[in-house]
């Protein structure tokens, strides 16, 4: 069963030459964490605006949980949900209010908005904070109210535009988990983010997303599996030149330190080499960010996006 | 959705912005009692109480018109800042259920005005069993300008515009009409300007309410209240087609 099915979807602003996306065309499935991942203006949250019903396509087709959504958007628009990008929480609103007012408007009860308000804020851990104006919070607490008011929906389809930016390693761990726990229930979830990590352990399906134009997609193992590479080699200092380090596979510099990635036998010759130069080593499996900067990335723009860096 | 829906939606939100804020912060509550007097003051102290009615009654409109074309920033702060219409877009609330909820909002804070004004109209002479027929007409205006306000913020890109604009549509809509003046004033050629905006007409509404029916040409309370209606349905549907409650 599809809950989003894209086809040749264009979006160009209004007064803007150049698209936001180019005839994208991807399928998310029922029950599925999809996520959608790209650098800062790759098109990712134009994406999910047109399917979340919030803009209009230019050109191409997009039908959510079976209804298209240019001209059976109201059918559309009672099984979903949203957390939009960087909102803020309305000024001295509890928590409580924020999310049991949200269900009401949405047309719950009050018996099913409380008990789904008591339920999701205990999920994400703020029944300590529920009754303290949200203006008082910190900035991840009220990131997590917003995400708490889309997650307490009885919503079939939840689009969340980078639902833990800014959050710290913790709260965006309980949100993973919560999320995790909407899928189970069969719900579906389309994210989108710029931190990997987050698209490799979450996500049952990613797509990746560049310029406005759909790179790859796959699960993370079909898409590490495009990588030729098995491992990489992280080596620190300045002991190795780029030729140097050639020789044992392809080199990358990430900020002070170079990333080779190569075969499980050369990453034993590279890491006995920087041992003996006494650098600093370490040998990893390659992961979904590999992939990302050799798609997508150049050396710096990985920098800023890796998952490290957070 | 449902008319049902769409009042429930319109009031849950209508008290989670204003009720719900004020219960949280009741520093809004001076705000609430303290400026929408300030003009009835200036204006019976400047006229040594002779403009007392007229002021009374222009302060009435004044205030349910600018808390409503007060959304034209207000809205824009909802949908560039906290994101609340791209929340409501993404769920069964619909767009009439959304703008009815913000401008109730507004309605809440000009609460204070109506519950203080409304008895000095009656002192002054507005019987009581027309004090129903009195909160439509003024109820009318309030929902003409939050329309206006709502439809002009759908266009703002920025917040400060947002309330720039609102402050514009507020002389627009209740300072230049004659609210806080006697109609009769304005030259004839003006008139037929002055009777396109429903403050107008609610102003005159209010004057035949308490004994001052006003001698211009073409003006009847029939005129009024059909000029009233009018322009609240036109506001409407001109929202219903140009707000953007999708973006382009």
């Amino acid at each position: 069963m599809t809950a989003i099915q894209s086809s040749s979807l264009v979006k160009v602003y209004h007064k803007s030459k150049t698209p936001a996306l180019k005839k994208v065309s991807l399928t998310v499935n029922r029950g599925q964490i999809f996520t959608l991942l790209g650098r800062n203006g790759a098109g990712k949250t134009t994406f999910l605006r047109v399917a979340a019903t919030q803009l209009l396509p230019s050109d191409g087709k997009v039908e959510v949980l079976g209804s298209d959504v240019v001209s059976e958007a109201a059918k559309i628009r009672k099984k979903i949900a949203v957390v939009p990008q960087e909102g803020n929480t309305i000024g001295p609103l509890t928590p409580w209010d924020h999310v049991y007012l949200t269900l009401l408007a949405r047309g719950m009860t009050r018996a099913d908005a409380r008990d789904r308000t008591r339920k999701v804020l205990d999920q994400l851990e703020m029944t300590s904070y529920q009754s303290k104006p949200a203006d008082t919070l910190s900035g991840g607490l009220r990131q997590r109210i917003r995400v708490a008011m889309a997650v307490a929906t009885d919503a079939e389809l939840l689009f969340l535009d980078e639902p833990t930016l800014g959050l710290d390693a913790i709260s965006r761990r309980r949100i993973w988990s919560v999320l995790k726990d909407i899928c189970r229930e069969g719900r579906t979830i389309l994210l989108t983010t710029h931190y990997i990590d987050e698209a490799e352990i979450l996500s049952d399906n990613v797509a990746v997303i560049n310029s406005g134009t759909l790179v790859t997609s796959g699960s993370p193992k079909e898409l590490l599996s495009k990588v030729d590479e098995r491992v990489r080699v992280d080596v620190t200092g300045d002991r190795f030149t780029e030729d140097d380090l050639a020789r044992y596979g392809r080199p990358v510099r990430i900020a002070e330190r170079w990333r080779v990635l190569t075969d499980n036998k050369r990453a034993g010759e590279l890491t006995i080499e920087a041992v003996r130069r006494n650098c600093d080593v370490s040998v990893s499996p390659v992961s979904l960010e590999d992939l990302f900067v050799d798609l997508v990335g150049g050396e710096e723009e990985n920098a800023t996006m890796s998952g490290d860096e957070k | 959705m449902s008319v049902y829906h769409t009042l429930r939606s319109s009031v849950v939100i209508g008290y989670m912005l204003s009720i719900a804020w004020v219960r949280r912060n009741l520093l809004s509550l001076v705000w609430l009692f303290a400026t929408p007097f300030s003009i009835l003051f200036l204006i019976t102290v400047t006229s040594g109480g002779h403009a007392f009615v007229q002021a009374t009654i222009g302060t009435i409109l004044f205030v349910l018109a600018t808390v409503g074309t007060g959304l034209a920033g207000d809205a824009t702060w909802y949908r560039l800042e906290v994101k609340l219409q791209d929340l409501f877009v993404a769920s069964p609330v619909s767009q009439m259920g959304y703008l009815l909820g913000i401008a109730l909002n507004g309605l809440f804070f000009a609460t204070p005005a109506l519950v203080i004004l409304l008895p000095v109209l009656v002192y002054l002479g507005l019987p009581l069993i027309d004090l129903p027929l009195v909160m439509l007409a003024v109820c009318a205006v309030w929902l003409f300008s939050a329309t206006i306000g709502y439809i002009v913020s759908t266009y703002v890109t920025n917040l400060r515009n947002g309330w720039q604009s609102g402050l514009l549509l507020s002389v627009i809509v209740a300072v230049i009409p004659p609210a806080f003046y006697p109609a009769e004033i304005l030259p004839p050629n003006i008139l037929p300007i002055a009777y396109l905006m429903p403050t107008t007409h609610a102003s005159l509404i209010l004057r035949s309410f308490i004994g001052q029916t006003p001698e211009l040409a073409y003006w009847s309370p029939a005129f009024g209240w059909t000029m009233l209606g009018v322009s609240l349905v036109v506001a409407l549907l001109v929202m219903l087609r140009l707000a953007r409650w999708r973006q382009p």
